[in-house]
């Protein structure tokens, strides 16, 4: 297990070297999507349409932000990560875009998984209800898109420095750490009763 | 009246706001307690985390996490009660919630279940959920809030299970617990409580499901010996299976189990299961008859 900083853009050589275990911390920027999100850019590449952000080398964040409304705009609250399952459909979609990393909670299972060896992605575990403490590592809103799918659901542009602790919990080797635990608790309690 | 629409309606602001900024006595020891002898570090540098949020919110006035989850209230109150004072309560409460929001305590995160569409202030219909019961003697008015995690409820299950299924020792029973407590992985939050309501039809058990692990002190010991050893034996064997804080691993995942039970039809063994995040935002307010008020479940 090894501590790795990393910057945006984001290159595939660093995203394969990472193993299940590793702790990573990423400066740079990193866009929110959830359900509504990732329809919408789904939506709008099947129009034939670009999505307002380049996600090239980018990082996808499965999380909704609280805000405060200011004169010049809005300033972050707190932000930490959603559950990550409900964007399992997308993750081809996903790795077609040139994204590199996403950030969740609770894992993802097996079209993920494909998807991250497929185009060397890995998907990093924030820890979940931690939202001040990863709130201060947003350093500014740079840009917001898509607001009429509400607050939480909106595309968000976030400068972070050093946002972590995120910790490998699917590599682009095709490992899994929910899937390690899931398998030997099936033998487990098949030897409980 | 004592309790007038005004001053009700700026106790309700404040406890809302309390619990957006605290997590409960209860789980704030037992998550302490699970880190003290946990061995895995990634667990505990998750577990780290989580303490250090719970104190860092009420330090700089911020929500401790960024979902509000979703807003019960249970309201309790005997037959002496004035209930001049809680006709407006539905009302209190969603204009509260409201302001929390527009106050940046509660993230808008109420939409229409069909169309999605956000109102962006958590207003919306049942906005927040209510339930109200009648205790025989009790004197005082009593409300407790709570705001459950919705990462969460995406790892609960409900089932019919029949006598067969039930087997000897409830060795299905339990199965069905563990194998959703593992089906569960890291969705609902690790290190969680899980409520399993056993009896009544299917809402009944989903409800006290919820109340238990809503409601109950996380460290309190069932008052029914047989409830008792099983929540320790679902709890240990949850335990073991190495889901660990966050579901990346480690010793405990599963901070108390709560068990709650009514009759059933000889037909049908209807089983609840809800799960409730390590972020326990619950509070409550006790109103006596004679205006004094008092604060439920302390934070020191």
């Amino acid at each position: 297990m090894k501590e790795v900083k990393l910057s945006t853009p984001l290159k595939e050589k660093d995203i394969r070297n990472l193993r299940i275990g590793d702790v990573v911390y990423i400066s740079g920027i990193i866009c929110t999507s959830r359900d509504m999100g990732h329809l919408k850019m789904q939506d709008v590449i099947g129009k034939g349409q670009k999505l307002p952000v380049d996600f090239t080398g980018g990082v996808i964040f499965h999380a909704g932000p609280v805000v405060k409304q200011k004169d010049n705009g809005y300033e972050l609250s707190v932000i930490g990560p959603t559950t990550s399952i409900r964007m399992e459909p997308y993750s081809d979609f996903v790795g077609n875009l040139g994204v590199r990393v996403i950030i969740g909670k609770g894992g993802m299972e097996e079209g993920t998984s494909e998807a991250l060896k497929k185009y060397g992605i890995v998907y990093l575990q924030a820890p979940p209800g931690c939202a001040v403490i990863l709130g201060e590592k947003v350093k500014r809103i740079k840009d917001v898109f898509w607001k009429e799918l509400g607050i939480p659901e909106a595309l968000w542009v976030l400068e972070v420095e050093d946002f972590g602790p995120l910790v490998v919990g699917m590599d682009s080797g095709g490992n899994s750490i929910y899937r390690d635990i899931k398998i030997k608790g099936k033998k487990l309690i098949e030897k409980m009763f | 009246m004592y309790w007038t629409r005004e001053r009700m309606s700026e106790e309700v602001y404040n406890l809302i706001v309390d619990c957006c900024l605290n997590i409960a006595l209860d789980a704030n020891e037992l998550l302490q307690k699970t880190l003290d002898k946990e061995t895995n570090n990634t667990a505990k540098s998750m577990l780290q985390t989580m303490l250090d949020d719970a104190k860092m919110a009420i330090k700089v006035d911020k929500p401790i996490c960024q979902s509000p989850g979703y807003a019960t209230v249970y309201i309790s109150f005997g037959e002496n009660a004035n209930l001049e004072e809680i006709k407006d309560i539905k009302e209190i409460y969603a204009e509260a919630i409201t302001k929390a929001t527009k106050d940046g305590y509660l993230r808008p995160s109420m939409v229409h279940p069909l169309t999605r569409k956000n109102p962006g202030d958590n207003s919306g219909i049942g906005v927040p959920n209510f339930e109200f019961n009648f205790v025989r003697g009790q004197k005082y008015i009593d409300h407790i809030l709570s705001f459950k995690g919705c990462g969460a409820e995406l790892a609960n299950a409900m089932k019919i299970m029949t006598t067969a299924q039930l087997g000897k020792n409830y060795i299905g029973l339990k199965k069905f617990i563990i194998e959703t407590a593992l089906a569960g992985g890291g969705k609902p939050c690790p290190p969680y409580a899980i409520g399993v309501g056993i009896g009544g039809q299917m809402d009944v058990a989903c409800k006290i499901a919820r109340q238990a692990v809503s409601i109950r002190d996380w460290r309190d010991s069932n008052p029914d010996p047989m409830l008792k050893e099983l929540e320790d034996e679902l709890c240990e064997k949850i335990n073991s299976l190495k889901i660990g804080a966050a579901g990346t691993g480690g010793e405990t995942s599963c901070l108390a189990v709560k068990i709650e039970m009514v009759s059933t039809h000889t037909a049908i063994l209807p089983v609840g299961i809800s799960f409730h995040c390590w972020v326990a935002r619950r509070g409550g307010l006790r109103f006596y008859p004679d205006g004094q008020k008092e604060i439920l479940f302390r934070r020191n």
